[in-house]
């Protein structure tokens, strides 16, 4: 039988020494950051029950997860998202605890990607979830976060994105479209050639402005131009009030960050239609995909059984984060060797306890004579050895 | 590392490159490197910012989704096999065929109740095809001429790119049924729109203006 001893699984890798510190440093600085905001910690398990994430509102593909069954035989998931579970414990154990929740986490995710792909299935995420707090205020709270954490990218072209899938929802809901996959596919894919095609049976009849607004959602997406441009395009008051709060939060973004790094798409739809309201997205110039993504998910604890709170979060991708910084980090090479003469072992070990303890990265020789600690001091980089 | 005032584009090697660059000609750009390129794969177009990657159809997919070229024009037929998530912003308009169900002339293919099986160099399309009608159907992939396989016997039928149907017909096979329409689109990654969005939109516009009809 092959054995497959010798690799990773496609889509997961081990990290080196800088890999490694990229990845924590990226780490902290985020815990660093939602600490400083008076957010708390909290970790969920790797495996869950496939039910978690599997339901009409919590929309993850079941070919995107990872499966596997208890003693029982009942399906488990290996967690494809962070949001989910965490409104599962929002709905049951932190149930009627003083609002708002505001929770952060720094976690695994993993997904099945096509393979081949060059994408990572296992991605560590660092993120938060504000939970039960006025809308608007929440909304600009997560965003000012998401800019933070945007900011660590020292990427020349850096940009936060904002959206809002309600004016999406609004128009479906007008056109009563029952199974609208194939249209919220298009306008993702900003496909307005083919959405004109598809659209075109409501053309002449009463629904005909309805049609015109959402053929027109892929190509609102720019700088703050898009709220006048739109403004013109949405007939419905509903709309222009949806819009109206969200070029508020949009001023009031634009003027706590760097404006020009704020940018808005109207046709943003995401798959998971958790979302609710606003949705946005972080995009690097060295990342072919969005960096941070989040977004706005009003129903989502109310579908664990649990009292419908508002809620808004988003999450970093830190591998993304790590690989665009691991050529600046380096190894720390300790200070000093220590080499314990035949006899002296215990004076060795002890002695390597004490500089550790005062500060001195100190490394305990581990082979048998002077000379070979000579070699191997030249080979690891380390000035100077102490013979006890 | 790219330049990030450099616009890079692939283009699927082949009769969708000389569409894509005589378009460009239309457009008044400087094609000379493109038209004599020699064996290069990475070629500029003289006083633009404007870079032009010649790739084979998937792979434009995979370099656009990945972000090392910003845009890409390829085929429908191969978007629709291998999906990706990026933008399709444009239909060219050249490139025109289309997928269809083929099979040995004057058989019904629906009839009875077995299960069918169908060659195809393109399994992904095929399945969802099959998908939307539910029905359940056995997948062989070819790799070349798919026609053969219901003539020696393989196959109920097949799904393929049609254009004349001449290769059919002297073969003794027909169309049963038009699976899609295909013609050559310009996809672009989502993070270069939102990143150089006046640059790419301004080369859109310009190859929506000169694709003729």
């Amino acid at each position: 039988m092959k054995s497959y001893d010798l690799i990773t699984p496609e889509g997961t890798r081990d990290l080196l020494y800088e890999e490694c510190i990229a990845r924590r440093n990226a780490e902290e600085t985020l815990r660093g950051i939602f600490l400083a905001h008076g957010y708390s910690e909290v970790i969920t398990p790797a495996l869950e029950f496939y039910d978690v994430f599997n339901n009409k509102t919590r929309n993850i593909r079941q070919e995107s997860m990872y499966k596997l069954t208890d003693e029982k035989g009942r399906l488990m998931a290996l967690r494809p998202d962070s949001t989910l579970p965490i409104a599962r414990i929002a709905a049951t154990r932190l149930k009627g605890c003083a609002l708002p929740l505001k929770l952060f986490y720094t976690q695994n995710i993993y997904r099945s990607n096509p393979k081949m792909s060059g994408r990572d299935d296992e991605i560590t995420q660092s993120g938060i979830e504000i939970i039960g707090g006025e809308r608007r205020r929440s909304d600009l709270e997560a965003l000012c976060l998401a800019a933070q954490a945007l900011d660590m990218f020292d990427s020349s072209e850096v940009r936060l994105e904002i959206g809002d899938n309600g004016f999406y929802k609004f128009l479906i809901k007008q056109l009563q479209i029952e199974d609208d996959e194939a249209i919220r596919v298009l306008i993702k894919n900003k496909n307005t050639p083919e959405l004109k095609v598809l659209l075109e049976e409501y053309s002449g009849g009463e629904k005909e402005p309805a049609a015109k607004m959402l053929l027109g959602l892929p190509a609102l997406f720019g700088a703050g131009e898009v709220f006048d441009k739109a403004e013109e395009l949405f007939a419905f008051p509903e709309l222009k009030e949806r819009l109206a709060g969200l070029k508020q939060t949009y001023d009031a973004l634009c003027e706590l960050e760097k404006g020009e790094r704020i940018t808005v798409d109207l046709g943003l739809v995401n798959k998971a239609d958790y979302y609710t309201g606003i949705i946005f997205r972080g995009y690097i110039e060295e990342y072919g995909q969005a960096v941070i993504s989040g977004g706005r998910y009003d129903t989502l604890i109310g579908s664990f059984g649990g009292e419908e709170l508002p809620a808004v979060g988003f999450a970093a991708n830190i591998n993304a984060i790590a690989a665009a910084q691991s050529n600046r980090v380096a190894v720390k090479k300790p200070d000093v060797l220590v080499y314990a003469k035949d006899g002296r072992l215990t004076d060795g070990i002890r002695r390597c306890r004490e500089l550790a303890k005062s500060g001195v990265t100190a490394e305990f020789f581990d082979g048998e004579d002077i000379n070979a600690a000579g070699q191997y001091a030249k080979e690891r980089g380390i000035p100077r050895i102490e013979t006890v | 590392m790219k330049d990030s005032k450099k616009i890079r584009i692939a283009l699927t090697k082949g009769r969708l490159e000389k569409d894509t660059v005589g378009l460009f000609e239309k457009a008044g750009y400087d094609v000379e490197q493109l038209k004599n390129k020699g064996r290069r794969l990475i070629l500029s177009i003289p006083g633009t910012d404007i870079e032009v990657v010649l790739a084979k159809a998937a792979d434009v997919i995979t370099y656009v989704e990945h972000g090392v070229c910003d845009m890409g024009v390829v085929g429908k037929d191969t978007i629709d096999e291998h999906s990706g998530s990026f933008f399709e912003v444009c239909d060219l308009g050249f490139g025109r065929c289309r997928f269809a169900l083929a099979g040995k002339k004057g058989e019904n293919f629906y009839e009875g109740i077995g299960v069918k099986t169908i060659a195809t160099k393109y399994p992904n399309v095929t399945r969802r095809f099959f998908e939307s009608k539910g029905m359940d159907v056995d997948i062989v992939k070819i790799e070349g001429s798919v026609e053969l396989a219901p003539l020696l016997g393989l196959s109920h039928g097949i799904v393929d790119i049609v254009e004349t149907g001449t290769t059919l017909k002297e073969n003794g096979l027909e169309v049963y049924e038009d699976v899609s329409f295909i013609s050559a689109r310009v996809i672009v990654n989502p993070v270069s729109m939102k990143l150089k969005k006046a640059a790419i939109e301004k080369l859109v516009e310009k190859m929506e203006h000169y694709k003729g009809e």
